[in-house]
């Protein structure tokens, strides 16, 4: 349909210059070399240090010790040191106290040691800046060398799939969210949809504690959900609970990635499946750095898309009545698409088989839904699959991410039916 | 013509941030460095001046071991006293000996000191010079369109 053809080429010389990119690749430097200098002046003191402990260490030795005594800067004194083993330390905002030549070295390893915890802090900011400047630097020879930045927008395909088919479905979800729908209907989606994720993840959790796990991928995951999940199952509660803490990952994400929304469902899946899930998204945010970095395939519009979202944070407790009601409703019927969705109803075996035929038709039937529903639902649909990626092809995530637009694409109109029998 | 002075000009600024400015900030770095010698000995002469006065004849100190840890120190005989004369000697004295050495050695830092100063005000006055001099030459012919320079 759309998606192809649909973008702009921006040289990345435009964006960063390369001589801007050079100027702060070698400010970056410089504050290298500082911290540096900073470095070898801590790295004399921790070898002053460690003479001074060999010295206190020998001093009680003998009773006394011929020195010449310092009587000012430019002067001595013949004379003797007397009393070896006591001395007198600086405990710092001009407070000494007489201490042995034991307790002596102990107070000055303690120093000792926050040297050099100073130290290695000071190592690993050099560490972060010479990342930030073999960056600048990598920007810089890809400015030079006539990179070209492809952005593709992903999610207008939406708008122009409501235009085509979205009269009687609106109708619909005017129905449920009644007097809102005007303001808030599509933040009520997105929220329905997180709710109807929850419960996913709630009764994948639920059956895997039933001990399921004949699967290996689900065996794997129940695991994690064990570990990380052992709460009661007051559903209420547990939402609330979920929802502040996507919020704030959400937030996050928004500010810090601004990556597709994609991402950010898989930054949601890292949350709820622990580190298997978190691999996939370390690997993601890696692979979405490269994307970014190369400026390839990142979509221009996603900043679009994150607004509604954070809508969302005002809307939450607007309409709870429908979040229950997408999110049991799911359950009826469609379950392909929305097995995961069922709240409680759904017992264990049944639960798996029907995740395992899932599985098997989750790509074709959940691009489909992506395609053949009005935004709220097609994103809905694409969270599912993104589950699915993140259980079973966790490393192909990314490439599914970039390609699923076209995939759309190329699949407008099958699932329609489906989806409308489930709004019924 | 213009060209020739332009260039004039350029050396001139040349000579004075290459090499009068340098000189200026290294004079006056010398001068502190005198100026300190001279508290240290000023201070030195007062405790041997205190020191004689109460007629001490021997005594205890704390000795700065590195890090702000102190020894215990004792000065059995403080007749003799060490001083350093520079280059890293030190020459036994004894106190009278002491406070006329630091008496002519503190003469020799006064005019040191005055030589720097001396030395700081040409410094000065020869960067004005040059400055003037560009300004002339900046000035004679108003008419001709010569960017702006600042000083």
């Amino acid at each position: 349909m759309d998606g192809m053809g649909k973008g702009t080429v921006t040289p990345l010389a435009s964006l960063f210059p390369v001589e801007e990119s050079q100027k702060a690749a070698k400010r970056v430097q410089d504050t290298i070399a500082e911290k540096e200098k900073e470095l070898d002046h801590l790295r004399v003191f921790i070898a002053d240090n460690n003479n001074l402990i060999n010295l206190v260490q020998k001093l009680p030795e003998e009773l006394h010790h011929d020195i010449m005594v310092p009587f000012g800067k430019a002067a001595f004194f013949p004379g003797r040191l007397i009393h070896t083993n006591e001395f007198l330390v600086l405990l710092g905002e001009g407070y000494y106290a007489d201490r042995t030549s034991k307790q002596t070295i102990e107070v000055l390893r303690r120093r000792g040691k926050s040297l050099e915890s100073q130290v290695n802090s000071l190592e690993a900011i050099i560490k972060d800046h010479k990342a930030e400047a073999s960056f600048f630097i990598a920007t810089a020879s890809e400015a030079a060398g006539g990179l070209v930045e492809i952005r593709e927008d992903y999610v207008e395909e939406n708008p122009s799939k409501q235009d085509l088919k979205s009269g009687p479905l609106k109708q619909d979800v005017s129905g449920l969210a009644g007097a809102e729908r005007e303001t808030t209907s599509v933040d009520d989606k997105e929220f329905a949809r997180m709710m109807a994720r929850l419960d996913e993840l709630e009764e994948e959790e639920r059956a895997a504690e039933r001990g399921n796990l004949d699967d290996e991928n689900e065996g794997a995951i129940s695991d994690f959900d064990e570990i990380s999940y052992q709460r009661p199952s007051d559903n209420n509660l547990q939402n609330s609970e979920d929802i502040q803490r996507r919020m704030a990952l959400k937030q996050t994400n928004d500010i810090a990635t601004k990556f597709p929304k994609e991402h950010k469902y898989q930054d949601d899946m890292a949350d709820h499946f622990g580190s298997l899930a978190l691999q996939s998204q370390v690997r993601e945010l890696s692979e979405g750095k490269t994307m970014a970095k190369n400026l390839k395939n990142s979509d221009a519009s996603e900043m679009s898309t994150i607004y509604p979202e954070e809508k969302i944070v005002h809307a939450t407790n607007t309409s709870k009545a429908e979040v229950q009601y997408q999110a049991s409703r799911p359950s009826d019927d469609s379950q392909k698409c929305y097995q995961q969705a069922s709240t409680s109803s759904t017992v264990g075996h049944a639960d798996h088989t029907q995740r395992n035929s899932r599985k098997e038709d989750s790509t074709s039937s959940q691009v489909g839904c992506q395609t053949s529903e009005p935004s709220f639902d097609s994103r809905r649909a694409f969270t599912g699959s993104i589950i699915e990626h993140a259980e079973n092809l966790p490393k192909t995530s990314g490439e599914q991410n970039s390609s699923s637009s076209l995939v759309s694409g190329s699949q407008p109109s099958k699932p329609v039916s489906r989806f409308k029998m489930q709004r019924r | 013509m213009d060209r020739l002075r332009q260039e004039k000009i350029l050396k001139f600024e040349e000579f004075v941030d290459q090499r009068l400015k340098p000189d200026l900030v290294r004079a006056i770095a010398e001068r502190d460095k005198v100026f300190e010698q001279q508290k240290i000995f000023s201070d030195l002469r007062r405790n041997i001046e205190n020191l004689e006065k109460s007629s001490v004849t021997s005594l205890k100190t704390l000795v700065n071991i590195g890090s702000e840890v102190y020894l215990q120190a004792e000065v059995p005989d403080t007749q003799h006293i060490f001083v350093d004369i520079g280059l890293g000697f030190h020459v036994e004295f004894t106190w009278s000996e002491a406070l006329n050495y630091i008496t002519q050695r503190e003469e020799r830092l006064k005019r040191q000191l005055e030589e720097y100063t001396q030395l700081i005000a040409s410094i000065k006055a020869q960067i004005k010079l040059v400055y003037e001099g560009i300004r002339e030459l900046l000035q004679l012919p108003a008419e001709k369109p010569f960017p702006e320079r600042t000083f």
